[in-house]
């Protein structure tokens, strides 16, 4: 009797608290043990999950893109083995763990992607949330008759919501320099600059998707100015490489430039 | 006599290649076209592809990721080319399985392949066995059953019908032994075993024999023709004889079918004209209730329903064995057997993808996807899976939707998209119009999408000039010149400097179409108009004379750009449509480059919810972006496809 009027005066919880305590102590002490494993259990599991599922995923691949025929997947052979090798238009991807000569490089994965239009964008979509950096290889013998697709490739590139998140280095290799009518990488700069300007305008009055998304909401560089590449915020430079060579099959590529920067990163 | 053989992975890399004796060209442009064209663009049905004058063949190995192809000139005429590509895959894998197996690329740059001896050893082994089946040489004349025949026997008398008869008989039974005859027994063996010697005119006993033995077989058998004889038969007795044929009947009367039943339905049209009722015929007069379809035609269809019902069981009948049989197969030790299905490393086989695939294809066609299309894109999907290892946990349903799925991403974005916009700008600074046709057949929404594409054209500031081409329908001049009006007033010249955004040229109904088109143009130019949209009369594929004016209308006025207009409810007409007006723009052209159709536009996409495939047919068909989609009669129902999405709707279940 007095310890229920105890209670009465006390929280409303007591009488329950009460009792669970006096269940408690009532039982082995096998069950309280298998209460306190069962709850640091699920503490732990909530643990964990945030974890897995809040970690980002960690950015360690390069990829090699860009138009068909570019060669991509020359420049790829030529970076792991020195080796000229004869290629052929890729269907699928090819990747492989690239140390730079430097000796503080990092290694990271080289992958290749296929350059043709359908496959671009698929295998674009699968690979640009682990780019760390991105070589856009450009034919410069053949720049002039392509440079609106180049720069349509570029413009989706950098307006893709991932990569201007991510902002990931760019390097445009202006390869095919072995060749006598190759365009330097300034003029190609200049002129995909030119272009790019074009391209910003058209696109964003292009039409909306049929289920309402509007593509290209990201604008490039500053309104009201001409765009240039040291507008962006991700770093883009430009440099000059010949996968073939100047000897011909058997001789070595011209990819120092190339070699360098992605030792710098 | 090979020109080239080439492994190559899928990836780029050639892994081994090999040049034929005296062949300089590289081959690198003809692969090259071979998986542009039909690897990229999902049509690796049938395997092989002619470029030029090579013809090639090649061959997919999904396990590892290599692409084995084989080209030669396209005149020869090569059987052993599929045996050697098949035994120069299992060579190879065999040889190099542990320099392939490894994920990741640098194995392959690293190691060389060196196959030449194999290559040769198994390319001489395919031409000896090639060799080996050579055609059936001709038989002398020595060898031949003619010589054996005196020349007595081959006389025409009196009697001689019989005679050539029975020599022609034993000549063919003796060549046609392999061609299933269903002769009486009698005829065949009594031929072939008498002894060639035919001799002395006249019919020996024997032969007086086999020819009553004949006789009665053939009473017999009833129906059963002989076979005409290839000799020419000496001249027939003099009269002609008067045909009876079996079915028929006698008399004039038994072909009366008419009925005092049907008489009166037929008749009643009739009756105006000429009310003279021939005597024969009696008319029923139709009061009451209608009678019943007649008697005769009811029993026919009841019959012929009968037999469609039965076939149709036995049909579904074979489908529910053939998927109960998979069934039955599992119990105790099917469950195992799935588990071990999702777990662990197994490779895709044509029989388990079989069920998944004809799953898959029906799926397809009830979403509006043109029949042969699906019938294409699952062989082609069923190609590039065959032999792959599927990784843990995934199961052959999932990994053949998964592929499915990318293929019909990959076909929809089929080039480089068509940036209208950035193509006018270029125009205007070669201060020259850009041209835009629209071609269809009737009724797919080509001046209502017209109106739409010039009002999103003056939003962004181009001016508009649209020709009126066409002089067919009625009213369509006037449904143009009433766009006209509303897009000036939507956009009043006082805004853009004085000018009038949008204009029409027409001169009227009943001229020449591509005059017209010809004439607008020049007068675009003159006045500096950016843009000009070409409207042509609707026309069925099929009528030859309306599509070869439409050829001529684009070969003459050579447009910047040719869309076809198709509505989204089409189904497998469209790819009779977009063929036949492929083929009617490619053969009238005079010149060696013709212009095609550079892009669809696919119209009444708002009246279909999810049934999307007319979308994949089109782009299939021709290979060519999809460059609007119209969703409304509004102005501003214009939209541009979204691959994924579409992809996404159609997968659906």
């Amino acid at each position: 009797m007095e310890e229920e009027k105890e209670d009465g005066t006390g929280s409303p919880f007591g009488p329950y608290l009460e009792s669970l305590r006096r269940e408690l102590e009532n039982q082995d002490p096998r069950f309280t043990i298998a209460l306190v494993v069962a709850l640091a259990v699920v503490v732990i599991t909530c643990v964990f999950l945030k974890y897995f599922l809040t970690s980002k995923t960690v950015r360690t691949a390069v990829l090699l893109v860009g138009l068909c025929d570019a060669g991509k997947t020359l420049l790829f052979a030529r970076l792991l083995s020195g080796k000229f090798k004869r290629t052929q238009t890729s269907i699928t991807d090819s990747s492989a763990p690239y140390k730079a000569k430097s000796d503080k490089a990092s290694t990271w994965t080289l992958i290749d992607l296929p350059g043709h239009d359908s496959l671009r964008s698929q295998y674009m979509e699968k690979f640009k949330s682990t780019a760390r950096a991105i070589v856009f290889v450009v034919d410069s013998a053949i720049f002039q008759k392509e440079v609106r697709d180049v720069a349509e490739f570029l413009y989706f590139l950098l307006t893709d919501a991932v990569i201007s998140r991510n902002v990931p280095t760019v390097l445009v290799a202006c390869n095919k320099q072995d060749i006598t009518m190759a365009k330097s990488a300034k003029l190609i700069q200049q002129q995909l600059e030119k272009e790019m300007n074009t391209l910003r305008m058209t696109r964003s009055a292009a039409l909306s998707s049929q289920d309402g998304s509007v593509g290209g909401s990201v604008f490039l560089g500053k309104k009201g100015k001409d765009f240039e590449f040291s507008q962006l915020p991700m770093k883009v430079e430009f440099l000059e490489c010949s996968a073939r060579g100047n000897k011909g099959e058997d001789g070595d590529a011209n990819i120092e430039s190339l070699e360098k920067s992605l030792a710098r990163l | 006599m090979l020109d080239f053989f080439t492994i190559f992975s899928k990836g780029g890399i050639v892994l081994w290649c090999f040049q034929g004796a005296g062949v300089t060209e590289s081959f690198t442009g003809p692969v090259n076209a071979l998986i542009r064209s039909v690897i990229l663009q999902e049509r690796s049905g049938n395997n092989s592809y002619t470029h030029e004058a090579l013809s090639l063949k090649y061959k997919l190995d999904n396990e590892f990721e290599l692409v084995f192809v084989v080209g030669f000139q396209k005149i020869l005429t090569l059987t052993y080319v599929d045996k050697l590509i098949n035994d120069v895959q299992l060579h190879f894998r065999d040889r190099y399985k542990n320099e392939l197996d490894i994920k990741g690329s640098l194995k392959l740059l690293n190691s060389n392949f060196e196959f030449e001896d194999d290559f040769s050893m198994l390319l001489r082994e395919a031409e000896d066995s090639s060799k080996a089946r050579s055609p059936a040489s001709m038989r002398t004349f020595n060898e031949s059953l003619k010589s054996q025949k005196t020349v007595k026997s081959m006389i025409e008398t009196k009697g001689g019908d019989k005679i050539k008869e029975q020599g022609g008989k034993k000549n063919k039974n003796a060549k046609k032994e392999a061609e299933p005859v269903k002769v009486d027994p009698g005829k065949t063996t009594s031929a072939s075993q008498k002894p060639v010697e035919n001799g002395s005119q006249g019919l020996t006993p024997e032969e007086v024999m086999q020819k009553n033995r004949e006789e009665f077989f053939r009473k017999r058998m009833g129906g059963n023709v002989e076979k005409p004889s290839k000799s020419p038969k000496p001249q027939k007795p003099k009269e002609k004889q008067r045909r009876v044929w079996d079915m028929g009947g006698s008399k004039a009367e038994d072909l009366d079918y008419s009925h005092p039943n049907d008489n009166g339905t037929q008749k009643a049209g009739y009756q105006g004209p000429d009310a003279h009722i021939e005597s024969g015929m009696q008319l029923n007069p139709m009061k009451g209730d209608l009678l019943s379809v007649d008697y005769e035609y009811s029993e026919e269809e009841d019959v012929g329903e009968e037999e469609e019902e039965e076939e149709e069981e036995q049909e579904r009948m074979e489908i529910t064995n053939t998927k109960r049989v998979p069934k039955k197969g599992g119990g105790f030790g099917g469950m195992f057997g799935m588990l071990k299905g999702l777990v662990g490393a197994k490779s895709l086989s044509r029989e388990d993808m079989e069920p998944v695939l004809d799953k898959m294809r029906d799926h397809l066609i009830a979403k509006n996807v043109a029949a042969e299309i699906s019938t294409q894109l699952c062989d082609s999907v069923a190609k590039k899976l065959e032999g792959k290892v599927m990784g843990t946990f995934t199961t052959v349903a999932s990994t053949v939707k998964q592929a499915l799925q990318e293929s019909l991403v990959q076909i929809l974005q089929p080039k480089r998209r068509v940036d209208i916009l950035r193509d006018v700008l270029d125009a205007r600074s070669q201060r020259r119009p850009f041209i835009v046709t629209f071609c269809g057949v009737n009724g797919v929404g080509k001046s209502t999408n017209l109106a739409k594409i010039s009002f999103w054209l003056i939003e962004n500031g181009f001016t508009v000039l649209i020709a009126a081409c066409d002089t067919f329908r009625a009213g369509a001049v006037e449904q143009l010149r009433t766009h006209q009006r509303r897009l000036n007033s939507l956009h009043p010249p006082e805004q853009h400097g004085g000018r009038p955004m949008v204009q029409l040229y027409e001169k009227g109904y009943g001229k020449d179409a591509a005059g017209i088109a010809m004439e607008a143009i020049a007068y675009a130019r003159n006045q500096a108009f950016d843009v000009v949209l070409v409207d042509t009369a609707g026309r069925m594929q099929d009528n030859a004379p309306l599509m070869t004016a439409l050829a001529k209308l684009i070969a003459v006025n050579m447009p910047d750009l040719v869309l076809f207009v198709g509505e989204a409810l089409v189904g497998n007409e469209a790819v009779d449509q977009l063929v036949k007006f492929n083929q009617a723009l490619a053969d009238h052209s005079m010149s060696d480059k013709p212009r095609l159709i550079d892009g669809i536009v696919l119209t009444k996409f708002d009246t279909i919810d999810d049934k999307v495939g007319a979308a994949i047919s089109m782009t299939y068909i021709t290979g060519q972006p999809i460059v609007f989609v119209g969703t409304g009669q509004t102005y501003n129902d214009l939209r541009s496809l979204n691959a994924r999405a579409v992809v996404s709707a159609l997968m659906k279940a």
